[in-house]
């Protein structure tokens, strides 16, 4: 397997390749299989709506996007109000530009046609994945793509279980499924901390994202929180 | 039957929307030069982004999910494992819905 060092010690090119791809899909298992539990939610909440279980398995393979699937339920009525829809989408998926952006030093160095597959299945969770790899030397794009890979298939088997049987399977917070994200998340961020220095925009972040989740329309105010954290980080740090 | 043609469109509209919003991030950040201040935005950026996401959800939600993620930050801090971490706040989760009334 290639290391993430040259022999002299220096940190190699970005690049994106196969043993990165296999090793995206291995490392970020453990995660991914958390997934389920979500993914049935979903097929469960999407059934009882009454959204066909090939519409919502069509959307787990195609949308791939946990949030703004949930988010379109409530807008899920004849005659379907496709603009409400595709603007919710994009209110709640605009956060990918951010994640997208800060990726941007990293992946601009690979060429487009594999930059794209770094992209095409990015989510909170690989990119948490991505970022702490990344925060350890890893050069590898190709492990973006690997981890986004093993998280939609499982997205999709949970959509499939939930939408078939969800019924059957009853309350799941009793396993704690419910706070799996969001204490890994909190661990990635814990991770990250490098100091004194960091404190002022982190807690930008927190104060402006806190505040918005009160005042803004849903998802927006994961955007505010972010700009406001990078643009304190750049004013103090740049 | 027209109504599931309607629907797969949307779920289509949606993909189109949701692979934009995957690819433009880098795209327009590839006509912006990056210089060592863009460097520190993105930088806090990205793990702005998480804070964003983790500490609504967490003081949004019941004391259960602020033990759980106070739990998770303590275990990382400690052994740099997120997945460690992240087993022994949904552990703790679990036990709290399980046998107290929080």
């Amino acid at each position: 397997m290639l290391d993430a060092q040259s022999e002299a010690g220096q940190p190699l090119r970005p690049c994106f390749t196969l043993a990165g791809v296999r090793r995206g899909i291995i490392e970020i298992l453990p995660v991914a299989a958390f997934l389920i539990p979500f993914g049935i939610a979903f097929g469960v909440a999407a059934s009882a709506k009454g959204v066909g279980a090939e519409v919502s398995l069509l959307m787990s393979m195609t949308v791939y996007a946990g949030a703004a699937q949930f988010a379109v339920l409530d807008l899920w009525y004849a005659p379907l109000p496709l603009v409400t829809i595709a603007l919710t989408v994009l209110a709640v998926n605009a956060r990918h530009l951010l994640l997208g952006a800060a990726l941007a030093p990293w992946l601009l160095q690979i060429p487009l046609g594999r930059r794209l597959a770094a992209l095409l299945l990015l989510s909170d969770a690989n990119f948490a994945y991505a970022m702490s790899a990344r925060d350890r030397g890893e050069i590898d794009a190709g492990i973006l793509f690997g981890s986004g890979i093993a998280m939609w298939v499982i997205w999709i088997a949970g959509t499939v279980v939930g939408a078939f049987a969800g019924a059957l399977l009853g309350d799941l917070s009793r396993f704690g499924f419910d706070a799996v994200m969001v204490t890994y998340f909190a661990a990635i961020v814990v991770g990250q901390w490098k100091g004194r220095p960091d404190l002022v925009p982190w807690i930008a972040a927190a104060v402006v994202a806190l505040v918005g989740s009160h005042l803004l329309p849903a998802g927006w105010h994961v955007i505010a929180g972010a700009l406001a954290g990078g643009l304190v980080g750049a004013w103090r740090h740049g | 039957m027209a109504e599931q043609g309607v629907a797969i469109g949307a779920v289509l509209l949606m993909t189109l929307v949701t692979v934009a919003t995957r690819f433009s991030g880098v795209w327009i950040m590839s006509f912006v030069a990056i210089t060592p201040r863009i460097e520190a935005f993105l930088k806090y950026l990205a793990v702005s982004v998480l804070i964003s996401i983790v500490v609504p959800a967490t003081l949004n939600a019941s004391p259960r999910i602020w033990l759980a993620v106070a739990a998770a930050a303590i275990v990382m801090a400690t052994t740099r494992s997120a997945l460690g971490a992240m087993l022994v706040g949904a552990a703790l989760a679990a036990a709290v819905r399980n046998f107290t009334t929080l």
